[in-house]
């Protein structure tokens, strides 16, 4: 059973914007809680859109209101063999395998429009893993956002592990705090139970998280390179 | 990929035709009970229209879902002559939710079978998967408890054979020497090309049966 993951990501303050020095400054923080450093991670988003025949995937003005307007697929950097399609507006996560994108790409009904990589460094912290990363497209630097993975080795229960995750939020929240850096990181709160999903966290609850991430990054963020 | 071939037999003759596979595998047979569900794009979705099936194993004490797209087949003058259907294939297994999931993206339901039936599985010169199947409808939507067969009295064996696009020819080279040995008791070839029922079955059948399939043919 995976461990229990809390996804939060940077908000700005009003006026201020995402840049790669906040980035830094929340790395030297989780240095600064004896977090070592061990490795590299990445995770990947890709946005489908609907090919029909009287639009074929134009703007979203043209799509068929049958058709949902947003597909997401989501690779996670912790099961390279599975993939993760999720189709927010009715609360849908589908668990397939890696080939599904091939699937996908025989169909030719949905086409990825936009990849987006969340990638950084990971820390190991006690019975913590802090995964801190930007958002980037694929093949571009251009930061679109700024996100954190919380990851507690002990527990798999998501009710059991609350109090646990909020007060190393809390003390996270402190560190970050004391950089006075313009913004704050916000926990990434997703309705598990609308997708379908149980107190035992599993990876399905990872990628939903990302996609409420995603959604969020993209309303709260102003980016400049 | 995977290379195909495709063949009937009369209901009566598929016990011998089990004792065949087993003296030849040296494996024991697998069950097989598979649902699947034939989705067709709809109306207005994608550039050309789509298909995809859905495979439910129903043999297992939990259903497991596996998506598979059938592509097209290998064509030109060495396609021809070879007795063996090459296509690509692309299978991702999937939960539970998948069938739900491609009626959201705009599939619809074209048909659904459940397919009964066994299964050998072992390698002569490739991986080869026989199934004996008989193809049942079901009078109403999902309605498995209820289907009944399609062609009662007869079967479908199915051959097929993962393959790559470096080895391709050496496995289509084995399952065509493997068809050598199920002759008397059925003709396989490639689907859509069937040559319906072998008259030596019966006289085939019989032998195998009197001698528990020590024998060979």
């Amino acid at each position: 059973m995976p461990p229990v993951k809390w996804l939060m990501h940077w908000h700005p303050s009003p006026g201020a914007t995402v840049n790669s020095q906040i980035l830094s400054e929340a790395c030297g923080c989780a240095e600064s809680l004896g977090g070592s450093k061990d490795g590299r991670w990445k995770t990947s988003i890709f946005f489908y859109r609907a090919m029909t025949r009287d639009g074929a995937g134009g703007p979203a003005g043209q799509q068929h209101p049958d058709l949902p307007r947003e597909l997401l697929g989501v690779a996670l950097h912790e099961r390279p063999g599975l993939y993760f399609s999720i189709v927010r507006a009715q609360r849908l996560v589908l668990q397939a395998d890696a080939a599904f994108p091939q699937v996908m790409e025989k169909l030719q009904s949905y086409r990825i429009r936009v990849a987006l990589n969340f990638e950084g460094f990971q820390y190991q912290l006690g019975d913590f893993c802090l995964r801190i990363g930007k958002c980037v497209p694929n093949n571009s630097e251009a930061l679109r956002g700024i996100m954190m993975e919380v990851e507690y080795y002990p527990l798999s229960s998501i009710e059991k592990s609350k109090a646990v995750m909020e007060d190393f939020f809390d003390i996270w929240q402190e560190t970050v705090a004391k950089k006075s850096l313009p913004g704050q990181f916000i926990h990434v709160d997703s309705s598990f139970s609308d997708y379908g999903l149980s107190d035992q966290y599993s990876c399905q609850h990872t990628a939903v998280q990302y996609a409420t991430c995603l959604q969020q990054l993209m309303a709260a963020v102003t980016v400049r390179g | 990929m995977e290379c195909v071939v495709q063949g009937i037999i009369e209901t009566q003759h598929v016990e011998a035709l089990e004792v065949l596979l087993h003296g030849l595998s040296g494996v024991p047979k697998e069950r097989v009970r598979v649902h699947e569900l034939c989705l067709k794009s709809g109306p207005n979705l994608g550039v050309v229209p789509s298909e995809v099936r859905l495979l439910c194993d129903l043999a297992q004490p939990t259903p497991s879902w596996t998506i598979r797209h059938v592509g097209g087949a290998m064509r030109g003058a060495g396609a021809e002559q070879i007795s063996v259907l090459v296509r690509t294939i692309v299978e991702s297994k999937a939960s539970k939710n998948v069938l739900h999931y491609f009626y959201t993206l705009g599939y619809k339901l074209d048909h659904e079978l459940l397919k009964i039936g066994f299964a050998f599985r072992f390698h002569r010169g490739a991986q080869i998967i026989v199934t004996v199947t008989s193809t049942n409808k079901m009078p109403r939507l999902h309605a498995t408890d209820e289907a009944v067969p399609v062609t009662p009295g007869i079967q479908l064996v199915e051959i097929t054979a993962p393959a790559a696009a470096d080895n391709y020819n050496d496995v289509v080279s084995a399952v065509s020497a493997f068809c050598e040995y199920l002759a008397p008791l059925l003709h396989l070839s490639k689907p859509g090309h069937s040559t319906g029922i072998v008259a030596t079955a019966g006289a085939a059948a019989a032998s195998l049966m009197s001698s528990g399939g020590g024998k060979t043919l």
